[in-house]
């Protein structure tokens, strides 16, 4: 019983080409003459009709998943340009790979529970391990997308997902499911055999200040706060500078400080960017906010999201007993790569020093991010998160 | 009512009354007391809870502050971040294209380093055409339409454009806002720095760079990074256009050398061609003339012994002048044979070992009744331990006889002649030196030619062939050496030759 895995990039200014020669040193570090799965990532300068068709080309009848990125994480670098792909070819593992287009125009709970189905057909009785996906993070809440996989793979079941993004753009992103490439989409891959899949998540965000109440809420919109309306909650810490939360694109205040919503269950905080402020006062964040839970600003330091990431890193490393896993994929929030800075690949060393240097390791930076918070203990319930790095790992 | 005062005079119910009375005060005071011990507790509870608010309120105004400190910082930090990155890309782009002389080198290596390093979204290369219109070489976040677009509407905005050759730049940062809005239609961006990219010569395009999404907004740093990048560019298309026509002009000029060297190639195989020509004539009508001035001298000779009957004193006297004349004739026809044989390769060296300084020996022993003649004293200075050269002895005392006789006819009475040689490397440096009249410097190129005689008083007086240096220079040459000559009139001259210390193999014909 094996798994081989191998990692292909290129940065060549031809998509085309890119894919090719992605796809083909990928396959070449596998060693095999097929390959069973292929995860695709990719930034948004190569479009994928530019690329699929080479990447079928090289891949043949291998199951492919994939979406566009801000940056790729490799183990050598963090690339804000290219083409990767992760080529997987194993006889203790089994894939399902499944999509739904436009989930945007659907009832998106009804769209997550379609997209479990899909990816279980032909699964028999296999053991299922863990179910990866890929989201248009142009969502603006994915909640019950979540709610709807969680109904037919069970609220404890591991998930770990990732929300595809066009860096800062917010315009136009791609979720790729075999010869298809999609917008508003989004694809899932139900992975089942005899390894383990196991993810957990952290983002370093500390509370700041008392805590406040939700006391309306809708969905994903915080309606008041303590009281008045969600908004004064900014201008009371930020003052003038809240006002850039209102402009028409992602304001770097959101990212800085986010909100916390403490989970008692979790004894941890779960993150919530302010996207949009509406005229009544009203913040809209990217994930559903439970009336009657507490709420903090919450603010992070590059040592403290460091920190976080080595906790999750050391996490992964307990639950494998100190084996290194066969692979590793790294989901990390495009707002802690641009709040990392120039320190962003250090946290991605010390994650390669805790779980290997050379196990092969692949990231992607995304917006919004799904996965338990606790790889060790289980049973643990995923949530939609933001700000926050996953580290999914098999093996 | 009786009745119940009837009861109460009961001393029995009295009693009853009067404990029951005791123990309701009791009981009141008890709760009187818990009473305020519990308003006591409220207070203090209250206390604690306006003590906690306050905590808390304390608690917000930190966390604000905190804020705010945390605000300024990271702004700093992002700053500072960026000009990083944006000097470390700046080096790694500058390195890339001044490391190359070839202007589409530099532009191919420009558009990987702008898209891979600088991380503006948009970057275009715009450079004006001898035709003074723009053209891009680079572009990347553009469709070819938009490029077209801008690059048909940028060169309409005349005012822009003028602005720009004087050397302005702009950005959203810090443009006056309708230009900036002009700029920001034109090129659709949010944040954008458009530079002149400017030589010597004065503007030669314009770098543009810009972001569209909101959070990639431009700084001061960014003005900088791109202000020094352009003039990085502008400084290494000036370079490769230097080198181009440099290599240009070298190219030219390396084609003209070849054209010219085929022509004297030419020229001088025709120059051999002749010079044979006139060698091979020189050496027939030698030959025919030595057989009859043979003759001549040989009847010459005849008559002035007497043998074929007494001859009068004029007859005699004129006689003696024909076979002189015939003498000399016979030594210029031997010399322009020898010239000849050794021109056409014809003439044999015979190359021995022989000691430098027997030489000297040999031709001061021959020319030693001249100096004597005229009071001249020789002077030999060989260095010590020269070791035997190859030479062949009879040729190369030619030379020397030649050399020391021009010394001895142009050294007044009473000068000195001074043989030297010395070692100088792989050679040996002979030199013979007069304290002469001297020869003029105009002379001195000419005085190798066939048949060239120094203008002076003592060659009007005596008669000469003016072929012994020419045979001397041959005969050097023929050795593979060189032969030279420095002059100070009225002072006196130096003729010198080299001559290897061994001859190649096989050269011993020439």
């Amino acid at each position: 019983m094996s798994t081989h895995v191998g990692i292909g990039f290129s940065q060549n200014p031809n998509p085309s080409v890119a894919a090719q020669e992605a796809a083909t040193r990928a396959k070449i570090q596998t060693q095999q003459p097929t390959i069973d799965l292929a995860i695709i990532l990719n930034t948004i300068h190569y479009h994928p009709s530019q690329t699929l068709e080479a990447l079928q080309e090289i891949l043949e009848e291998a199951k492919i998943i994939g979406c566009t990125t801000a940056g790729i994480i490799l183990s050598e670098a963090i690339e804000m340009r290219g083409v990767a792909v992760v080529a997987v070819k194993s006889d203790e593992l089994h894939f399902g790979i499944s999509h739904i287009p436009e989930i945007l125009s659907q009832d998106l709970r009804q769209a997550g529970n379609l997209l479990a189905r899909k990816a279980m057909n032909d699964f028999g009785m296999i053991p299922r391990q863990g179910f990866l996906f890929f989201m248009d993070g142009l969502l603006k809440n994915s909640d019950p997308l979540i709610k709807g996989l969680q109904e037919v793979f069970g609220t404890l079941f591991c998930m770990a997902g990732a929300g595809s993004c066009d860096d800062f753009h917010f315009k136009k992103t791609y979720q790729y499911c075999q010869d298809m490439f999609l917008t508003n989409g989004a694809c899932g891959l139900l992975i089942g055999g005899s390894l383990n899949f196991v993810a957990a998540s952290r983002h370093g965000f500390r509370p700041l200040g008392r805590p406040r109440i939700v006391d309306r809420s809708q969905g994903n919109i915080i309606k008041t706060i303590d009281g008045k309306k969600a908004y004064s909650l900014y201008e009371e810490f930020l003052g003038e500078e809240a006002s850039a939360l209102r402009s028409k694109t992602f304001s770097p205040m959101a990212t800085l400080y986010p909100l916390g919503i403490f989970l008692d269950e979790e004894k941890e905080y779960l993150l919530r960017n302010a996207v949009d402020i509406l005229s009544d006062g009203s913040i809209v964040c990217p994930g559903e906010i439970p009336e009657g839970k507490q709420i903090h600003i919450m603010i992070g330091s590059k040592d403290s999201l460091r920190a976080a990431a080595h906790d999750c890193a050391l996490e992964i490393q307990a639950s494998f007993k100190g084996n290194p896993p066969k692979l590793v994929i790294i989901f990390e929030s495009l707002l802690r790569y641009k709040l990392l800075g120039r320190g962003a690949y250090q946290e991605i060393q010390m994650i390669k020093e805790i779980l290997g240097e050379h196990t092969p390791i692949v990231g992607m930076h995304s917006f919004g991010e799904v996965s338990p918070f606790h790889a060790r203990e289980p049973f643990k319930k995923t949530h939609v998160q933001h700000e926050t790095i996953v580290i999914i790992a098999l093996g | 009512m009786e009745e119940l005062i009837t009861t109460l005079k009961n001393p029995d119910v009295l009693t009853i009354l009067g404990i029951g009375g005791i123990l309701f005060f009791t009981v009141v005071a008890i709760l009187i007391f818990f009473l305020l011990v519990k308003i006591d507790q409220v207070k203090d509870l209250r206390g604690a809870f306006q003590k906690m608010a306050r905590s808390f309120d304390e608690l917000d105004e930190q966390a604000k502050l905190i804020v705010k400190t945390d605000l300024e910082l990271n702004k700093a930090q992002e700053e500072l971040d960026r000009r990083l990155n944006g000097l470390n890309s700046l080096q790694k782009a500058s390195r890339l294209i001044s490391t190359t002389l070839d202007q589409d080198e530099i532009f191919r290596r420009l558009d990987q380093s702008l898209i891979s390093e600088l991380g503006f979204e948009k970057n275009l290369v715009l450079m004006l055409e001898k035709s003074n219109n723009l053209k891009c070489r680079i572009g990347s976040g553009f469709s070819q339409e938009e490029i077209a677009y801008i690059l048909s509407h940028l060169e309409k905005e005349s005012g822009l454009m003028l602005a720009l050759r004087e050397g302005h730049s702009f950005s959203s940062l810090s443009s006056p806002k309708q230009r900036k809005e002009k700029i920001i239609e034109l090129f659709n961006v949010e944040h954008f720095i458009l530079i002149p990219i400017l030589t010597q010569a004065g503007m030669i395009g314009v770098v543009f760079v810009g972001n569209h999404s909101g959070a990639s907004s431009m700084t001061e740093g960014d003005e900088e990074l791109l202000s020094i990048l352009a003039n990085q560019i502008g400084q290494s298309l000036e370079n490769a256009q230097l080198f181009e026509q440099v290599y240009r002009s070298r190219q030219e000029l390396e084609s003209k050398i070849q054209e010219r060297t085929k022509q004297l190639a030419a020229a001088l195989e025709e120059l051999k061609k002749i010079s044979k020509l006139k060698s091979e004539f020189v050496s027939a009508v030698s030959h025919e003339l030595r057989t009859p001035l043979t003759s001549i001298k040989g009847y010459a000779s005849i008559l002035i012994t007497g043998k074929v009957g007494d001859i009068p004193p004029e007859v005699r006297e004129r006689l003696e002048k024909i076979n002189k004349h015939s003498d000399n004739l016979v030594k210029l026809i031997n010399d322009l044979l020898d010239i000849s044989r050794i021109e056409s390769g014809r003439a044999e060296m015979k190359f021995i070992l022989y000691d430098v300084g027997s030489i000297a020996e040999n031709v001061r022993d021959l020319l030693a009744p001249q100096m004597r003649e005229k009071g001249i004293q020789f002077k030999t200075e060989i260095a010590a331990g020269l070791p035997e050269i190859m030479m062949d002895l009879s040729q190369i005392e030619r030379v020397l006889i030649n050399l020391m006789g021009n010394a001895i006819k142009f050294t007044p009475p009473q000068g000195t002649i001074t043989f030297r040689a010395q070692r100088d490397k792989e050679m040996v440096v002979f030199s013979v030196t007069d304290t002469g009249i001297g020869i003029k410097e105009d002379e001195i190129p000419k005085l190798f030619n066939e048949f060239y005689r120094v203008e002076n008083e003592i060659n009007q007086k005596v008669k000469g062939t003016g072929l012994g240096l020419v045979l001397a220079k041959k005969i050097i040459e023929a050795h593979h050496g060189k032969i030279g000559v420095t002059s100070k009139l009225k002072e006196g001259t130096t003729f010198s030759f080299t001559l290897p210390l061994t001859q190649p193999l096989g050269r011993n014909d020439q």
